[in-house]
C-alpha cells in the first residue's frame, strides 16, 4: 500500500514567526511559587510563562498540562533573574525590577504591582540586572548586574538603602551566607567578594583566577555561578568548578569538568551543577562525579529545586537553558518530561 | 412422603451449615484484612523512619567528605612541630653568626685604631726630622755668613 505523500501545509506568517521564536528562545531564569505548585520561567524575549507543576506531575497529565497556564510580556528585555517571596514574584532584567502578585498571576492581563530602578551612576545607559537575592532576615532584596555594584533595596518601603562597590566588572551571580549574614558576589573580574550587610563593607575577597589549581586562562577568569553552604562555597565559570573553604580561603576540591558551569547548588550531600553541556552533573564533595543526567537543551543556564514544604508531591528539580523547554527531573536519576513554552 | 421430608430437612441442615461456614469465613477475612492494614501502616512508618535515617546518613557523609577535603589541604602543608624545630635551629644559627660578626667587627676596629696611631706617630716623626734638618741648614747658613763677614 502506497503511503500518501503529505501535502505541505502552507504556514501562516504568524506561525512561522512563532516557530522561529521558539527555536531561538533561551530561558534564563526560573522561580517556584510559594505554594510549590507553579513554576515561572523567564526567557530572552521578556516573557514569563507560568507552568502548573501539580497538573503536569499528576497521573492524568496530558500534553496540554506541559504547556504554560499563562504567558505574559513582563519586560522589554530578557528576564535574567527571578525570585519569589511569600506572596510576590520579583523579576528583573533590563535595569528594572518588577513585582507581580502570585495570586493574580494566573489571571489574564496581570499587571505589575510595582517597578523600581536602582540609582545608577550614569543615566545614559541602563545596565542589566543579572542576579537577585532575597535576604529574609532583613526583608530586603539585593540586585547586582551591569554597573558593578550591589544595590540593597528594602522590600517594605521600596527604597534603595545601600550600594556596595568593589567589583571592577559586571556581576554575574549572588549567594547568601546565612550564618553571618554575608552576601557573596561573583563577576566578570574573576573575584568572589564577601560583603557584610550590617557594615556594608567588603569582608573577604577571593581571586579565583590567581590560584593555579583551578584557573583556566583559556576560558577566561569570569565567575558564572556561586553557591554557598555557610562554611563552604562552590564557584565556577571560566576557572574550573571548585569547592572552597571560606574561613581559610583555600580551594579544597576541584571538580574535573571541562565545560564552564553556569549554575551550581548544594543539595543534601551532593553538589548539582549545570552549564555548557547537555547534562545536569551530580558531584560528591570529594570530587567524584556521581551521575550525569542528560537534559533536552543543548546548554543549561538555570536549575531550580522545588523544596517548598507546602507541596511535597511537587518536589522536583527543573532545568532550563538554551531552548524553549524546561526539563523536569522527579528523581535525580533521569529526566521525567519537559515543559515547553 | 417421609423421605421427601427428611430430604428437605437434610438440605436445610446443609444450607444452615453452609451459612455458618460463610459467616466464619467472613470473620476470618475481616481478621486478615485488619492484620494487613496494620502491617501496611507499620511499613509506612518504617519507610518514614528509613527516610529520616537516610537524610541523617547523607548529612554524616557530607560532613565526612568536608573533613576529608580540608584534611587533604592541611596535609600539603608541612608538620607544625618540624617547622618549629627548624625555626629554632635557624634562630640559634643566626645568633651564633651575629656573635661572630660582632667579634670580627671589634677586632677590625681595634686594628684600624692601632694603624691610625702608628701612622700618626710616623708622620710626627717625619715632621720632627724635617724640622731638625731645616734647623741644621739654617744654622749652617748662619755660620758660613759669619765666616765670610770677618774676612774682608
Amino acid at each position: 500500500m502506497e503511503r500518501a505523500v503529505p501535502h505541505a501545509v502552507p504556514l501562516g506568517q504568524m506561525e512561522v514567526f512563532q516557530t522561529l521564536q521558539r527555536l531561538h528562545m533561551t530561558i534564563f531564569s526560573q522561580s517556584v511559587s510559594p505554594c510549590g505548585k507553579f513554576l515561572a520561567a523567564g526567557n530572552n524575549y521578556g516573557q514569563i510563562a507560568v507552568f502548573s507543576l501539580s497538573a503536569a506531575l499528576s497521573s492524568e497529565a496530558k500534553e496540554e498540562s506541559k504547556k504554560p497556564v499563562v504567558t505574559f510580556q513582563a519586560h522589554d528585555g530578557p528576564v535574567y533573574s527571578m525570585v519569589s517571596t511569600d506572596r510576590h514574584l520579583l523579576s528583573a532584567g533590563d535595569g528594572e525590577v518588577k513585582a507581580w502578585l502570585w495570586a493574580e498571576i494566573l489571571k489574564k492581563g496581570c499587571k505589575e504591582l510595582w517597578r523600581r530602578q536602582p540609582p545608577y551612576r550614569t543615566s545614559l545607559e541602563v545596565p542589566e540586572i543579572n542576579a537577585l537575592l532575597l535576604v529574609p532576615k532583613e526583608n530586603s532584596l539585593i540586585l547586582a548586574g551591569g554597573d558593578c555594584q550591589l544595590h540593597a533595596m528594602d522590600l517594605e518601603t521600596g527604597a534603595f538603602t545601600r550600594a556596595l562597590r568593589g567589583h571592577t566588572d559586571y556581576i554575574h551571580c549572588l549567594a547568601l551566607r546565612e550564618r553571618s549574614p554575608e552576601v557573596l558576589s561573583g563577576g566578570e573580574d574573576g573575584a568572589v567578594r564577601l560583603w557584610d550587610l550590617r557594615t556594608a563593607k567588603e569582608v573577604q575577597t577571593i581571586e579565583v583566577y590567581k590560584h593555579e589549581e583551578c584557573s583556566r586562562p583559556h576560558n577566561g577568569r569570569w565567575i558564572g555561578c556561586l553557591a554557598t553552604d555557610s562554611d563552604w562555597m562552590v564557584c565556577g565559570g571560566g576557572p574550573a568548578l571548585t569547592l572552597w573553604h571560606l574561613r581559610s580561603s583555600t580551594p579544597t576540591t576541584i571538580f574535573p569538568m571541562r565545560a564552564p558551569q553556569k549554575h551550581v547548588t548544594f543539595y543534601q550531600d551532593l553538589i548539582l551543577s549545570a552549564g555548557q553541556g547537555r547534562c545536569v552533573n551530580q558531584w560528591q564533595l570529594s570530587g567524584e562525579l556521581k551521575a550525569q543526567v542528560p537534559g533536552s537543551s543543548p546548554g543549561l543556564l538555570s536549575l531550580s529545586l522545588n523544596q517548598q514544604p507546602a507541596a511535597p508531591e511537587c518536589k522536583v528539580l527543573t532545568a532550563a537553558g538554551n531552548s524553549c523547554r524546561v526539563d523536569v527531573f522527579t528523581n535525580l536519576g533521569y529526566r521525567a518530561f519537559s515543559l515547553s513554552f | 412422603m417421609l423421605s421427601t421430608l427428611s430430604q428437605c430437612e437434610f438440605s436445610m441442615g446443609k444450607t444452615l451449615l453452609v451459612y455458618d461456614m460463610n459467616l466464619r469465613e467472613m470473620e476470618n477475612y475481616e481478621k486478615i484484612y485488619k492484620e494487613i492494614e496494620c502491617s501496611i501502616a507499620g511499613a509506612h512508618e518504617k519507610i518514614a523512619e528509613c527516610k529520616k535515617q537516610i537524610l541523617q546518613a547523607k548529612r554524616i557523609r557530607k560532613n565526612r567528605q568536608e573533613y576529608d577535603a580540608l584534611a587533604k589541604v592541611i596535609q600539603h602543608h608541612p608538620d607544625r612541630h618540624e617547622t618549629l624545630k627548624e625555626l629554632e635551629a635557624l634562630g640559634k644559627e643566626l645568633e651564633h653568626l651575629s656573635h661572630i660578626k660582632e667579634s670580627v667587627e671589634d677586632k677590625l676596629e681595634l686594628r684600624r685604631k692601632q694603624f691610625h696611631v702608628l701612622l700618626s706617630t710616623i708622620h710626627e716623626l717625619q715632621q720632627t726630622l724635617e724640622n731638625d734638618e731645616k734647623l741644621s741648614e739654617v744654622e749652617e747658613a748662619q755660620e758660613t755668613s759669619m765666616e765670610a763677614d770677618p774676612k774682608p
